[in-house]
């Protein structure tokens, strides 16, 4: 007692600000972030004689992820984080230009409401991939889906986070007039 | 490959997560076809704009230390659990029984070094509260007690400052365990003194839970080639988190 636990948090704790990130990320509230946080590491505590190495940090977030979303199954009827629908979804947006000018407090404050903006299931595989640099095998192994379907969940993220980006800079442009 | 063959796995061209052969497809295309070419830089571009610019949310410091004190709590089974499990724990108590009995014969016939180590740090700590000579260079900065040790001491002992977790630096002190001098660290919390005495850990690595003797509660451990031993009026979790933080502080 007391040794496995510690070598567990040594090992775990420092992914915490990962792990809140993406939890934030998907629920959108500090205080259930927090709470998600600190089942996930629960869960993960107990399941750490299954853990046999490898990249710890893409196994905490999937359980983190895991976790996230029981927790909404639970807790929430929230409208935006209705489930994905291909379909609906999967429209294919022109690419825009512009975005390379802007500055940089501008682009954050863009990015962050165009990815609120998205479905929960692109904004996670946004998250995950592009800040916390989890490798498609691993978004598959994470998102429990094929990596084929990593493939294209990814690339239409990223054409909506554009489309966002796009609606949200063109509304402001008409504001300014 | 045509273009929307491509346009298709554009992405995971980028990210480079293509299959070797689809990979070389790829680039035969995209060396033919300037459209695809220029959106893929484009891809690349947005790509990175995000990496740097993407928010991100850091967890509140308090989070760390709560998820720390579930942690502990499931490590140690709970009284629900006690009475959940009570026939086990009636078949254990009897196996621990025997095993202390064992301990205890073992114990006696050799006299366990850590009890008088013990012994000594318990009477260092009660010591330093009375004579009032808690601490030879008072000062809560880091920068100023760690090195005021040197050329006291064969070694240089870690001072970590942890004031962000409700431990204040007083100071430090030189005091002496099992006949060699150490570095005695002193932190406050709440009304309370703890001291942390580290030294060299040449000849016994140690490693004792937590404890509590005459109104004291204390724990040792070993890292790097460093033991640590902290004692305390402080509760028993209260210690564990010195613990925790210390350990947590100091890069050996």
């Amino acid at each position: 007692m007391g040794e496995e636990r510690r070598q567990f948090e040594e090992t775990f704790l420092p992914f915490l600000d990962a792990a809140y990130n993406l939890a934030r990320w998907i629920v959108q509230h500090d205080q259930d972030a927090q709470d998600i946080v600190q089942e996930a590491y629960l869960r993960a505590f107990k399941g750490f004689h299954g853990f046999r190495g490898g990249n710890g940090r893409a196994w905490l977030l999937t359980i983190v992820r895991n976790t996230a979303y029981s927790w909404i199954h639970k807790h929430s009827e929230d409208e935006r984080l209705v489930p994905y629908e291909e379909e609906k979804h999967a429209k294919i947006i022109s690419f825009d230009q512009s975005t390379r000018e802007m500055v940089s407090e501008k682009r954050k404050e863009y990015l962050q409401n165009a990815l609120l903006r998205l479905p929960a299931e692109y904004r996670e595989i946004i998250v995950l991939y592009e800040f916390e640099g989890l490798s498609y095998k691993e978004l598959a192994s994470a998102l429990g889906v094929p990596v084929g379907t990593v493939m294209s969940r990814l690339s239409r993220a990223r054409r909506r986070l554009q489309q966002e980006l796009s609606h949200i800079r063109s509304a402001e442009a008409v504001n300014e007039l | 490959m045509n273009c929307e063959e491509a346009r298709q796995s554009l992405d995971a061209y980028v990210d480079g997560e293509l299959e070797l052969t689809r990979q070389l497809g790829m680039e035969t295309h995209l060396a033919e076809c300037a459209s695809c070419q220029d959106a893929a830089e484009r891809i690349t571009t947005r790509s990175s704009i995000l990496r740097i610019n993407m928010p991100d949310y850091k967890a509140p410091p308090a989070l760390k230390s709560k998820v720390r004190a579930t942690l502990r709590k499931v490590d140690r089974p709970n009284p629900q659990w006690l009475t959940d499990h009570g026939w086990q724990i009636a078949a254990a108590a009897a196996l621990v029984v025997c095993s202390c009995a064992l301990c205890w014969t073992w114990l006696s016939l050799s006299p366990s070094k850590e009890k008088g180590l013990i012994a000594e740090a318990i009477s260092n700590h009660s010591r330093s509260l009375m004579d009032s000579h808690l601490v030879d260079c008072a000062s809560g900065d880091q920068h100023t007690v760690r090195p005021w040790f040197n050329g006291k001491l064969d070694y240089s002992p870690p001072v970590p400052d942890l004031t962000q977790a409700g431990y204040t630096l007083i100071g430090g002190r030189l005091d002496i365990l099992e006949e060699r001098p150490v570095a005695a660290i002193v932190y406050q919390h709440g009304n309370h003194v703890i001291n942390l005495f580290v030294w060299p850990a040449t000849d016994q690595k140690i490693d004792i839970d937590v404890q509590s003797e005459r109104g004291y509660h204390f724990c040792g451990w070993n890292k790097g080639r460093l033991n640590f031993f902290c004692i305390s009026e402080i509760s028993a979790a209260d210690l564990e988190t010195f613990e925790d933080e210390v350990r947590e502080h100091v890069n050996l």
